[in-house]
């Protein structure tokens, strides 16, 4: 099933065309979304969350068009956000925060305090629900913002590098959370990390200059990478390199066309 | 991330058997009691290895002597003082009361939703305005306190407003507005949460001081309520800052700008006679009303901007 649909999207940021013409069809499982630096990942993952509005092009989630403002909060209730910048209110507790979040996405009153206890479970944090956000570590800190997000079970579930500050071991126990995640609902993860992709990941997007470089699971960008000599030290990320100078060369042909 | 996950992670016998005889961890023990609260499997589990305790006997013997009381229960505990049996803790050396399940009642979640409005700078500076006003009129002996005061107070919700919601003052603002709930719904809830706290509090700290020729201390409610709700239609079309900013820099050339020109008098005296043009009588205070029935309106018809991020 397609729950996010998105065509001819075009996005400005300030001056610059952050995305242009990006057509993507996702469905349940965990879609990584790759890309250089200023490529275009927060630009989408923010039109995906419905805070930024496409300048042009038709976005639908769950089958809602979300230009229409009914559609739109139909599908916020479902949906679960953490910004790249995740901000929060320090004098909260664990467990007041993930609440104070049920109440913005309208979670029934009547089972917010089970949601907010499953949803601390889930990342961990269970021991630590009645403490202060302030007195958390900063990967902490990083899975409240996780919390916050599942906490209405939603199907579309967008992740803006939510793996930066965690050590190795709770992004290998992250991973595991993505993949259960993601039998059910449709996750798209951005990241800059490579090896997330090829371990968590049932699909790859590469975005690159506000476009869609390339897409296709995380085996076939391995056999990518395994084909051609480009720089990296894992085949899959020789296979993101090889993907991305592909998608370079064919815009300098178009150019000079 | 597994570990607390209510899915996968259970209470096995080992686990549950240290429970019961209190040489569980605290940390422990509390996910613990946690998880039992929603999975009836492991809350049976925990129940057997209790009951095979020490505690199990007590247990039974309460238990037995609490059905048996059962019918005189009314009687016995309205007679005050009459001993309740204490139940025993499970666990030994910690006892504490039943874990009451977290209420999560509405008042509390808007308690939550307000909390953030009232915190930080603005509370002091709230207690500072009135705080100040008084003892400008008790301890300087300064006669146009009041006035003073009137031309401040409508200035305190707005900049309450202005740094509750907004990309500048909600750290969570980004999370917000990807939610149904976090557009207009919360900046009134946050404005409400506001007025509650300067409205009352300014009001009573004015009626304190001496008049001295200043408006009465309700006077600047109309005003105040005016320029909060001209200020929230106005911020969907700039922003909270911007908005707050124009409002009240209005407000305050509307009363101050006039009164290095007028003849005569002290600046307070000056000043209170501004405030009475702008305040007194039933055409001042209904175009205040006026404004701010016609700010209502024009919030609500500007209200799907809010759906959107501000600037």
């Amino acid at each position: 099933m397609t729950s996010i649909r998105v065509t001819g999207l075009r996005v400005r940021h300030r001056r610059t065309l952050a995305l242009d013409s990006v057509d993507l069809d996702l469905g349940t499982g965990v879609h990584g979304l790759l890309g250089p630096n200023g490529a275009g990942k927060t630009s989408l993952i923010r039109v995906l969350a419905t805070v930024a509005r496409p300048d042009a092009g038709r976005v639908e989630l769950l089958g809602e068009d979300v230009a229409d403002h009914r559609g739109r909060t139909g599908v916020r209730r479902r949906l679960g956000y953490l910004p790249q910048e995740f901000g929060y209110y320090p004098g909260f507790t664990v467990r007041e925060f993930v609440a104070y979040v049920a109440w913005l996405k309208e979670v029934p009153a009547a089972g917010v305090p089970a949601a907010v206890e499953r949803a601390v479970a889930r990342v961990g944090l269970a021991d630590r629900i009645d403490a202060k956000v302030r007195t958390l570590s900063g990967g902490m800190v990083r899975r409240v913002g996780i919390a916050q997000a599942i906490v209405n079970d939603p199907g579309v579930l967008l992740l803006d590098e939510p793996t930066a500050g965690l050590d190795p071991e709770q992004r290998v126990e992250f991973r595991e959370l993505l993949r259960e995640l993601g039998g059910t609902a449709t996750v798209v993860v951005s990241t800059h990390l490579v090896e997330d992709v090829a371990a968590a990941c049932t699909e790859v997007t590469l975005l690159a200059g506000g476009r869609v470089a390339y897409r296709g699971t995380p085996g076939e960008l391995t056999r990518l990478g395994a084909d051609t000599d480009g720089p990296g030290d894992h085949p899959i990320e020789r296979g993101y390199t090889a993907a991305l100078r592909a998608h370079r060369a064919h815009g300098t042909r178009e150019a000079v066309r | 991330m597994t570990k607390g996950n209510a899915n996968i992670w259970h209470v096995g016998d080992d686990l549950a058997a240290r429970y019961a005889q209190g040489v569980l961890p605290e940390p422990d023990a509390w996910s613990l009691e946690r998880h039992v609260e929603s999975c009836t499997a492991c809350a049976s589990r925990v129940s057997a290895s209790v009951r095979g305790t020490a505690a199990g006997a007590v247990l039974t013997q309460v238990r037995d002597a609490v059905l048996a009381a059962l019918p005189e229960t009314s009687r016995a505990f309205a007679e005050a003082g009459a001993p309740r049996p204490a139940l025993p803790s499970a666990r030994a050396g910690a006892p504490r009361g039943p874990l009451a399940p977290p209420t999560a009642s509405r008042s509390a979640r808007l308690l939550w939703a307000a909390g953030p409005a009232v915190r930080g700078a603005w509370l002091p500076a709230v207690l500072v305005v009135a705080a100040g006003a008084l003892a400008l009129s008790y301890g300087a002996g300064l006669p146009g306190a009041r006035a003073l005061l009137l031309a401040l107070a409508p200035l305190v919700p707005l900049s309450g407003v202005a740094l509750s919601y907004g990309p500048h003052s909600d750290p969570l603002y980004e999370v917000a507005a990807a939610t149904p709930g976090g557009g207009l719904r919360l900046a009134l809830t946050r404005t409400a949460a506001v007025l509650a706290v300067s409205l009352p509090l300014l009001t009573f700290t004015g009626l304190l001081l001496p008049a001295s020729g200043a408006p009465a201390a309700a006077a600047w409610l109309l005003p105040g309520l005016a320029l909060v709700l001209g200020s929230l239609a106005l911020a969907s079309f700039t922003g909270c800052r911007a908005a707050a900013l124009l409002t009240g820099g209005g407000w305050l050339c509307a009363v101050l700008a006039p009164v290095p020109a007028a003849p005569g008098g002290a600046f307070t005296a000056r000043l209170a006679e501004q405030l009475s043009r702008c305040l007194d009588g039933v055409g001042a205070q209904g175009a205040w009303a006026g404004a701010a029935v016609l700010s209502a309106a024009l919030l609500a018809a500007r209200r799907p901007a809010y759906d959107r991020p501000l600037r």
